[in-house]
């Protein structure tokens, strides 16, 4: 996480992801999935293809691709449809683009329910007796039964969450780093799903993206960096106020 | 072999080597690699701090950062909205000099008007319009922030002080000053050795000062896995920096 500055002085803070040898590794058609859309297999950061059976890496065979630690599913419409083998880079997103990012959380291990639900406990001292940080009551007396669901302690983080409505800040072409601001979900240099964002407030944010996405060998030549409209570029003197 | 006058044979001594002092590279040999270039000890990508540097060595190229210590008396002006001619400056000494990259900080304290005043800047801020150095000096400690405890005298400087001058080859001085305190309670228990300060006179009894050293942990200077050598890092980060900034 990186500090940013704006062009009136404000500071955000900003994460970096890395796009790490993105490959599309195969399409499914609307009738084959049963779903609305149609979808395309996403595969990231490349991993050592020992270590696995057969039956798994004929997926990486047919695209012709290196074995990949993760693969993830989006949902596409017909004309945004990508031929598998096709690598995919940072330079997808522009600044301005407004983002969903998803990842597994930090785990955390069996936790109790304070730290995992927020309860509240008992006080330190009056009389408690080994009474500190338990749940307390867990349901009513005419209920005569624990409802499904009732929060407990248990194992907490290792799942997936999504942090909506993301602002991509910086693109770096040379190096595949997407600036977004704000904190993700996860460890550091953890696998992370970038999408365009669902919610409605920013359906016209994205205009004019690289539609399917960016070739590498096209005519198209980027310069290194992309900024945003707003950010303050450190090649500029100060910031001064009229 | 020779005997001496003890009757047992001398050791050999070899004669002292003749030692060369070559003033043209004692100036080369002084570098000063700002603080904030070195990045701490954890898990996350090379790649983020090199990012981070190119960042950096930007913004020093169009922006001047000077050399300064912790104990050293800068003036800041920043780019404020809300003052008269839209920029306000601040003398201080630098208490304490914190974080990693771009987000790095220095504390300046002054007292004005009676009242202790510490404002925290950002270092790579584009509101800073000039930092200037107006004392350039080390004291014994890295972490001043116990002149919140001392006497106010030593910590006011005059707002409008004259920069003082010094030459290019100089060592930078270390002031040695011990620092006389205001009576206890202080904010922290400065005399435990756990802040380790020797710019403080203690006038405390001597039993206060022994009880002090029950919380002593010796062991703590020998323990290997909390030791950081920066010096390999230092080196090719210093040879990148300064290639950078003489294009």
């Amino acid at each position: 996480m990186m500090p940013i500055w704006t062009k009136s002085g404000k500071k955000h803070a900003v994460t970096l992801l890395k796009v790490q040898d993105c490959h599309v590794l195969r399409y499914i058609s609307k009738e084959e999935s049963g779903g609305k859309t149609s979808k395309l297999l996403v595969g990231g950061k490349n991993a050592s293809p020992f270590f696995k059976s057969e039956s798994t890496m004929e997926l990486f065979k047919e695209a012709g691709v290196p074995r990949k630690q993760k693969v993830t599913t989006f949902n596409v419409t017909d004309d945004a449809i990508i031929k598998p083998g096709t690598p995919l880079y940072a330079a997808h997103f522009r600044p301005g683009q407004v983002v969903d990012v998803t990842a597994k959380t930090i785990g955390k291990g069996f936790q109790g329910v304070m730290k995992r639900w927020g309860f509240k406990g008992q006080p330190a001292s009056h009389g408690q007796t080994k009474t500190h940080r338990r749940p307390g009551a867990i349901s009513t007396n005419k209920a005569a039964k624990v409802y499904r669901g009732k929060k407990m302690p248990g194992r907490m983080g290792n799942i997936y969450r999504t942090c909506y409505g993301l602002k991509v800040w910086r693109i770096n072409t040379k190096h595949d780093i997407i600036y977004v601001n704000g904190s993700v979900p996860g460890h550091t240099n953890c696998l992370v799903k970038v999408k365009d964002s669902k919610l409605p407030s920013y359906k016209d944010c994205n205009k004019n993206p690289p539609f399917p996405t960016f070739f590498a060998d096209g005519d198209e030549k980027l310069p290194e960096d992309l900024y945003d409209d707003e950010i303050f570029q450190f090649a500029n003197p100060s910031v001064t106020y009229a | 072999c020779r005997i001496s006058s003890d009757e047992k044979p001398a050791k050999f001594q070899p004669p002292p080597k003749p030692v060369i002092i070559d003033k043209q590279k004692q100036r080369e040999e002084r570098r000063f690699l700002s603080p904030e270039f070195i990045p701490p000890r954890e898990r996350t990508d090379p790649l983020k701090f090199y990012m981070e540097r190119k960042d950096m060595i930007q913004r020093r190229k169009v922006f001047n950062i000077p050399e300064f210590y912790v104990g050293s008396i800068l003036a800041v002006t920043i780019a404020n909205p809300y003052a008269n001619e839209k920029t306000s400056r601040f003398v201080g000494i630098c208490i304490q000099r914190g974080g990693k990259g771009l987000g790095a900080t220095f504390v300046l304290r002054n007292v004005i008007e009676d009242q202790g005043v510490e404002i925290r800047y950002e270092l790579y801020s584009p509101r800073i319009q000039a930092i200037e150095v107006l004392k350039l000096e080390k004291r014994l400690d890295d972490d001043l922030m116990y002149l919140r405890d001392a006497l106010p005298e030593y910590s006011t400087f005059d707002v409008n002080m004259k920069p003082v001058s010094r030459l290019d080859h100089e060592e930078i001085p270390i002031n040695t000053l011990q620092v006389r305190m205001k009576p206890k309670p202080w904010s922290k228990r400065w005399e435990r050795p756990k802040y380790n300060i020797k710019g403080i006179k203690f006038e405390l009894p001597e039993e206060k000062m022994k009880e002090a050293q029950k919380w002593n942990k010796p062991w703590l200077e020998f323990d290997m896995l909390r030791k950081y050598d920066t010096s390999k890092i230092e080196e090719e980060i210093w040879k990148e920096v300064s290639e950078e900034l003489k294009k």
